[in-house]
């Protein structure tokens, strides 16, 4: 079924008769939007539609060319190349560059109806795909069996674990745990919560880890492993404290398992003490700027690779947008003569996010608008400063 | 939209602003230096880029600040364009509260609505 489609031509009157056709395929909310120009095509976020009509020639630039740059970023998406002729050699070169389809560009009603059914026919096979469970690549799991055989591979991997109720992360560096989170609590705390999710049965996904994650659980996964199974043979007896989260009730919204509101870890052998408005206090070393409350935040390198990050419920989307941005902003930055950004806040009605950009990536954090000040947004700003120096 | 952004023009630390249609038509713009109108049209093409990409993650905004050292670039979306200004100078919560009060009649002339957010019709 299509949703967001997109025409990408330099044939206004095909476009018009394509969109219209595409319309009737879709949902009754389904959107067909047409760009006649390539290069502002080229500004346009792929991955946002499930269809894009592409023309083999465009007016400036080889349509086959920017399939293979639009595949590349939307590899999700259903790309179909529009070919004013027929020749073999175009068709294998469109297929060669990710189309999914190769069609001849109608001229009359009836080669529209065909041209229709045609697309009708992929985007059926697309949306049983799209409509599979998306447990596709996770296996109902023990837990502890897949730390297990990470830490005995020596692996570096970020384990997303979902249970039926709530979300969380364990970082697995070189064979240990380093740390664990899930909204409301971190460290060691979280480790052995998350163990015995709907009984240690989870979904469970894994991501390369190539940085260094931060630490936050000193004990060996062994050990760990094993105060966790004792703890369940003690049915969920005390769990150790360290590094306990919280999480502040009425002012935080808890709707959304994979996106509440939790606080930072505050750094481990310190107290943590609330102020008047609710809100987390570290009591950290007075030159040091305490992080304030945030939804989530993340930081990418130049390369647009994620480095850290906390409370991110889709980390490869947010490492994209992040490096999106900072792309963008570096091509405004050029065209306005200036230096690349140093801060970047956008508002929105239910949230506000502020990107800070150093030498060496930027950090990205999101808040939520009901309760961000202009003084915590600046406290964000300074943190992320001083994480740079 | 001329007359609104010779006004425009004459706003305290203003170097160039532009108002831009959803199909990336430029509506309206002046400029106080040698930004020329093309580059201003690329500049709010690609904020409308950028909103539209945060809005393909679930992350709706219609308003942008973005520090350039002592540089501001603001611009906000509405339903019929949106409307961008370029600013000799660092803003915080205060002036953006005092640019809507400036920028908002002179568009609102013009036919031109923008989102008030709470804190600026305080």
């Amino acid at each position: 079924m299509l949703h967001q489609g997109l025409i990408l031509t330099s044939h206004r009157e095909y476009a018009q008769a394509m969109r219209l056709g595409l319309l009737s395929l879709g949902v009754a909310q389904a959107r067909v939007d047409v760009e006649l120009d390539a290069l502002r095509a080229m500004q346009l976020v792929p991955h946002q539609y499930n269809l894009i009509l592409l023309d083999q020639m465009l007016d400036s630039m080889d349509g086959l060319q920017l399939l293979l740059l639009l595949k590349q970023q939307a590899p999700a998406t259903k790309f179909i190349i529009v070919s004013d002729a027929q020749d073999e050699t175009s068709r294998a070169h469109a297929y060669q560059n990710g189309a999914d389809f190769f069609l001849e560009r109608p001229h009359t009603t009836e080669g529209f109806r065909t041209a229709l059914e045609a697309i009708k026919g992929l985007l059926g096979r697309h949306f049983d795909t799209k409509t599979m469970p998306d447990t596709l690549g996770a296996a109902m799991l023990s837990i502890s069996d897949i730390v297990q055989t990470r830490c005995l591979s020596g692996d570096s991997v970020l384990l997303l674990v979902r249970s039926k109720k709530q979300s969380g992360d364990i970082f697995i560096y070189r064979g240990e745990v380093y740390h664990a989170q899930y909204p409301g609590k971190s460290g060691e705390a979280a480790f052995y919560d998350m163990m015995h999710w709907d009984g240690g049965h989870l979904q469970i996904r894994d991501l390369k880890l190539s940085h260094v994650p931060p630490r936050t659980i000193e004990t060996s996964y062994r050990q760990l492993l094993e105060a966790a199974e004792k703890a369940a043979t003690l049915d969920g007896g005390t769990r150790p404290p360290t590094g306990e989260l919280l999480v502040l009730s009425g002012e935080v919204p808890l709707a959304a398992s994979d996106s509440s509101v939790v606080l930072e870890a505050p750094p481990r052998g310190e107290e943590v003490t609330v102020s008047q408005s609710g809100r987390l206090l570290e009591p950290s070393a007075p030159t040091e700027t305490a992080i304030p409350a945030l939804n989530s935040h993340w930081k990418i390198n130049l390369m647009g690779e994620l480095v850290e990050g906390s409370q991110m419920s889709e980390p490869d989307r947010c490492a994209f947008i992040s490096y999106f941005i900072y792309r963008k902003l570096a091509d405004v930055a050029v065209t306005l003569e200036v230096d690349y950004f140093s801060n970047f806040t956008l508002f929105g009605p239910h949230l506000q996010q502020v990107l800070v950009a150093d030498n060496m990536g930027v950090r990205h954090g999101v808040f939520d608008t009901a309760w961000t000040t202009e003084d915590l947004r600046n406290q964000y700003i300074q943190w992320c400063c001083e994480q740079s120096f | 939209m001329n007359k609104a952004f010779e006004q425009i023009a004459l706003i305290e630390g203003i170097i160039a602003a532009t108002f831009v249609s959803p199909e990336g038509k430029l509506l309206g713009w002046c400029s106080n230096s040698a930004i020329s109108q093309e580059a201003l049209k690329f500049v709010a093409e690609t904020c409308r880029v950028i909103l539209s990409a945060n809005r393909a993650e679930q992350r709706f905004a219609e308003t942008g600040v973005i520090a350039f050292g002592d540089r501001t670039l603001v611009f906000r979306e509405g339903e019929v364009g949106m409307f961008m200004a370029y600013l000799d100078s660092p803003t915080n919560d205060a002036v953006l509260v005092w640019l809507w009060e400036q920028v908002n009649p002179l568009l609102d002339a013009e036919g031109v609505k923008l989102v008030v957010t709470p804190a600026e019709s305080a």
